[in-house]
């Protein structure tokens, strides 16, 4: 059993993310653990992370092994669906007290755990650790020990106290927790030569069960999904599936590498986000099938299936070309969907005016660039603020976005359509690609916007708040414009690293100084990407320009 | 036996029970002579063809499920809202029975209203001594300070003469000379509750203001700063009363509620009966005649009142029961127009919820069809909002409607790409609805409690706003008009959409993947 640490630190060497690839080894062992910024409003904990990962396999009792907080605000809040159980959706929770913190709350985790079987009997029992026993030294994975044997049924313990960083980090702890307790610890009661795991699909408004179809036509067998509609014993014995597909690249890489290191399950990391996605993953499916087996007629009947879905949703799409003529989109969200519902986007004939790369590895930035041409405009961290404005500019229609940032769109006043995890409509596959674009034009189109966008009618032009705001804000524009010297102050001044506050300037300072070529040289001049890592990429863009014009070089606004 | 003294069952339980559910089976087999249940079957399916909503919607005579009362109810409606009068019904007193229980059983208040009890022999000779005995024991007995009066259909067929009647009565002493007695004819035959309204908020206002059936001179009209408020027959006039009385208090404005019946219908429990509350004073009434403007939130239920108001040199604008952003708008603007003044920054920030409320949810309204049935102008205030959330109000029914509405309605429809596939249905009645519901289904049905049965037969969620609401409380108490009651109005259609998602997705282990706690 290895150590939390341990495990962090190898989640932290995963070759597989290509964020971690890009990193030095000094920074590579300080972990992907983006810094929160104290005072900062933003993510999510390990803890949270780890949940909402695991929390869709549908059979298990997931345990939460802390005070109400961690389950009271966690219990059943996404939109998974499952096929079969619904134990899944039953908050359970130690919900420890005073006295467990004093006296430690190991003996009350068993007996919630003794409870469980003798109650519910659920195939396995996940226990989830959290902050607070986690700091009073709770051993989850020695209860969780004991109870196996005694109780004869899998207790998995999952060690991501929310205090160990990120959500994304959540994930993989639990991909960890996987690997060591339930992956391969069953066999299947028989194998044959199409089964596939898909990792990293949650199942969100029942979104597989819209490719399943094709899949089950095509004969191909989800073997085990994790963790989208998951049963444990599928998971347990998924060790033994031919192939993988890997659908949120970030959330659990580890899973899917580690897979093909220790059971030669190969994997191929593919979206059913958008027509292309869909049909190129279905490609993929079947040529890794084949490799390890499969006949190889399976990709006749693949090109069949998908020339047929392909034609059925273009013609459903193309009745919308007309409207969405013009139309423009600001794409904000995280991961995966950013470039893979791009191409979807484009394919319904909109123009995207930006994509935020906010959760992207390097790896998606390219994607990104060969969908959206090398000017993409990829949005790092924008600001409510600048997102206002983006909006507001008539630059964008309609914003694609998580539920946290839809608030942004309504005060701009502009169409919003939600395609994170709190959506209830299914984007996945042929059909889905169809109803998102239905989703957007209904939202498009409806009359509300044209009420939220017109002021009150006792109005007075340039008198309302956001009237006051824009004029604020061009009036600053305005005064950096006839001010060189200002304008230059205000774009050195514009943050580059926010874990270690680094701005524009003082890189291009460094960089021009000690000519620096390096990202590696730049973090240890400046300290910038000495946090979390993520502005790496911009460092290294901020070096290809310096290097391409050693002149000021112009500063990358959101947007712009 | 299922009944027992120490388990007292009520009716949901005790019908159930095997005996009665027996002796039913036997009653209906034995006596009833059953028709074949396929037969049954066959007919009801048939009922639900386009062939017979032909045959429904070609009937001359009969009205099924009428969406409308009488004239009566309205001009009840209408005393109770004037300081410490009785209404008085000149006519049979089972119609006033009738308004009092509709009232009581609707506002969950009692409703005092008298009738001038005629018999038989007063249907032959006319009604005259019922008029002067009733004046006087309704004077003596609930110490009014004004009575108004109002007709059933009966008087009405006799040709009872209201103003010679009331005349008469006081001259053999049954009131004061001074006494008022505002009168209005109300005939059930004529028009419906929303006619009531008018006639007998037309005659208060012409008592006052024209020189009470000839005894003084007329008021000489000195135009001040005031505007007066009609609210037309409303279900929901306790609480869009005082949301408008709130708003105009906001506005700094000087009004005149004409006929306020929010305190009548809302009276405290505190040991006092109240049989008389609240109302707009005598002397208000009169003086409403220097007003500014006059403003009738329904125009259909003041087609008279409103253009007598005009005759006295006011200025009148009517609206069509405003629901929602665009309605409020209106409102608002007209009024800050003619008082002059400013729309204060609370009300702005209300108009800003509203809108937020409406653009977080209403997707979920967004595309949907609903069917709408009530008087002329909440149904148009109704398809308005839906229009504005982007709904299609694809049948809009009326029995109470007329041409006019019907064109109005049309207009609406225009106005809005939501509203092509929509209808208005003038005239007629709650089977014709059901025909409607059957052959072009929509997502949910907008009503008065009536509408449960067409929920029940049609499958058709039933959203309940209007009048009568018997079977659900309180909902008066809340308004629909302002930003504030658009609110209201958004959340009573949302809470319908989502108890129907979740009743659609409830079954374990069955459609319950989909049983979510957000939505």
């Amino acid at each position: 059993m290895t150590s939390l640490s341990a495990t962090i630190q190898d989640v932290f060497n995963e070759p597989g993310c290509g964020k971690n690839a890009n990193k030095s080894e000094a920074e590579r062992k300080k972990g992907c653990t983006k810094q929160l910024q104290p005072g900062g409003a933003a993510g999510g904990c390990a803890f949270d992370g780890a949940k909402i990962a695991l929390q869709p396999l549908t059979d298990v009792a997931h345990l939460v092994h802390g005070p109400i907080a961690c389950e009271g605000n966690s219990w059943d809040n996404r939109g998974a669906r499952s096929s079969g159980s619904n134990l899944w959706r039953t908050g359970f929770t130690t919900d420890i007290n005073e006295t467990d913190v004093v006296f430690g709350g190991e003996k009350r985790l068993f007996k919630a755990i003794r409870e469980i079987i003798e109650k519910y009997d659920p195939p396995a029992v996940f226990v989830y650790q959290t902050c607070v026993p986690a700091m009073t030294g709770d051993d989850i994975n020695a209860v969780c020990k004991a109870a196996k044997e005694k109780f004869g049924k899998p207790v998995i313990p999952v060690n991501s106290p929310g205090f160990v960083g990120p959500k994304n980090l959540g994930n993989k702890l639990a991909g960890e927790a996987l690997l060591e307790h339930v992956i391969g610890t069953e066999e299947p009661e028989y194998t044959t030569p199409y089964d596939l795991n898909i990792i990293g699909e949650y199942n969100l408004a029942g979104e597989l069960w819209q490719v399943k179809p094709l899949l089950d036509e095509l004969g191909i067998r989800i073997f085990a999904s994790i963790s989208g509609d998951g049963r444990y014993k599928d998971v347990a014995s998924s060790h033994r599936a031919k192939a993988a597909m890997m659908v949120c690249s970030k959330a659990m890489i580890n899973v899917a590498r580690k897979m093909e290191e220790r059971y030669g399950i190969p994997f191929f990391e593919g979206s059913f986000y958008g027509i292309e996605d869909s049909s190129d993953s279905l490609r993929e499916i079947a040529r890794l099938l084949i490799e390890r087996g499969a006949p190889a007629e399976l990709m006749d009947r693949t090109e069949a299936v998908i020339a047929r879905e392909e034609a059925k949703a273009w013609a459903a799409i193309a009745k919308y070309k007309p409207r969405f003529k013009g139309k423009k989109v600001l794409l904000i969200t995280g991961g995966v969907k950013s470039w893979s519902v791009v191409a979807a986007l484009q394919e319904a004939g909109l123009e995207l005016v930006g994509t935020s790369v906010k959760k992207s590895t390097k790896e998606d930035k390219e994607r990104i660039k060969e969908l959206m041409g090398q000017d993409a405009h990829m949005i790092e961290d924008m600001t409510p603020r600048e997102m206002y404005k983006m909006l507001k500019d008539a630059k964008a229609d309609i914003m694609l976005s998580g539920g946290r940032s839809q608030f942004i769109a309504l005060k701009a006043s502009m169409p919003w359509l939600d395609i994170n995890q709190e959506r209830h409509h299914a984007y996945m596959g042929y059909v889905g690609m169809v109803k998102l674009v239905e989703e957007i034009d209904k939202a498009l189109y409806n009359p509300m916007w044209e009420q939220v966008r017109k002021p009150a009618p006792w109005d007075r032009a340039g008198e309302s708040w956001q009237d006051r705001a824009m004029a604020q804000m061009d009036a600053e524009a305005a005064a950096l414009a006839a001010d060189p010297v200002a304008a230059e102050a205000a774009r050195r001044a514009k943050k580059i690293c926010h874990c270690k506050s680094v701005s524009l300037g003082a890189i291009e300072d460094a960089i021009a100084a000690q000519g620096l070529t390096t990202v590696e040289g730049v973090r240890l001049a400046t300290d910038a990407s000495g946090g979390c890592g993520a502005c790496a990429v911009r460092v290294e863009e901020i070096l290809a320009s310096a290097a391409a014009e050693p002149a000021p070089i112009p500063a990358l606004q959101a947007a712009e | 036996m299922t009944q027992n003294a120490e388990h007292v069952l009520d009716h949901f339980e005790l019908f159930r029970g095997p005996e009665y559910q027996q002796m039913l089976a036997n009653k209906k087999k034995m006596f009833e002579n059953p028709r074949d249940p396929a037969e049954v079957e066959r007919v009801r399916e048939w009922a639900k063809t386009p062939e017979y909503r032909e045959l429904n919607f070609a009937r001359e005579a009969l009205t099924v499920n009428p969406a409308k009362a009488c004239q009566p109810l309205g001009a009840v409606f209408v005393a109770v809202g004037f300081e410490g009068t009785i209404p008085f019904v000149h006519g049979s007193q089972g119609c006033v029975a009738y308004y009092r229980s509709h009232f009581s059983r609707h506002f969950k208040e009692p409703t005092s209203c008298v009738s001038s009890s005629m018999t038989e022999d007063a249907a032959v000779f006319g009604g005259l001594n019922n008029m002067i005995d009733g004046l006087a024991n309704t004077y003596a007995m609930y110490k009014p300070k004004m009575i108004a009066v109002s007709t059933t259909c009966m008087a009405e067929v006799i040709g009872d003469d209201l103003n010679a009647f009331i005349k008469t009565s006081k001259e053999k002493g049954s009131v004061p000379e001074e006494f008022d007695v505002p009168f209005a004819h109300t005939p059930a035959f004529v028009g419906s509750h929303i006619t009531g309204y008018d006639n007998a908020m037309k005659g208060v206002l012409e008592h006052f203001w024209d020189g009470k059936a000839r005894t003084v001179p007329a008021l000489e009209r000195v135009p001040n700063e005031s505007i007066n408020f009609l609210g037309g027959f409303d279900g929901y006039t306790v609480g869009n009363l005082r949301e408008i009385k709130r708003i105009f208090d906001l506005m700094g404005v000087e009004y005149t509620i004409l006929g306020d019946n929010s305190d009548v219908w809302d009276t405290p429990t505190d040991g006092e009966f109240r049989m008389y509350d609240g109302g707009t004073t005598l002397e208000a009434a009169a003086n409403a005649v220097h007003a500014k403007a006059t403003f009738s939130m329904q125009e259909f239920c003041t087609e008279k009142t409103l253009p007598f108001i005009a005759n006295h040199g006011q200025e009148t604008v009517a609206f069509n029961h405003p629901i929602g952003v665009a309605g409020t708008d209106k409102f608002l603007m007209e009024v800050a127009r003619i008082t002059g003044k400013e729309i204060p920054e609370e009300l702005a920030k209300e108009r800003g919820r509203l809108v937020d409320a409406i653009a977080d949810s209403s997707a979920h309204i967004h595309g949907k069809k609903f069917a709408i049935y009530g008087d002329p102008d909440l149904c148009m205030g109704l398809a308005a909002f839906l229009l504005e959330l982007g709904a299609e109000p694809t049948h809009v029914l009326a029995t109470n409607g007329n041409k006019d509405w019907a064109a109005k309605m049309q207009q609406l429809f225009d106005s809005s790409p939501f509203g092509a596939n929509c209808h208005a249905y003038p005239g007629k009645d709650l089977w014709h609805m059901r025909s409607l519901l059957f052959t072009e289904p929509v997502d949910f049905l907008i009503g008065n409690t009536y509408g449960k049965y067409l929920d029940r037969d049609t499958g058709t969620p039933l959203i309940r706003i209007g009048f009568p609401i018997f079977d659900r409380h309180h909902h008066h108490r809340r308004p629909v008009w302002g930003y504030q009651g658009g609110m209201n109005v958004l959340i009573t259609i949302l809470d319908k959409i989502f108890d129907e998602i979740d009743a659609n997705t409830n079954v374990p282990s069955k459609t319950d993947y989909s049983f979510d706690i957000i939505r």
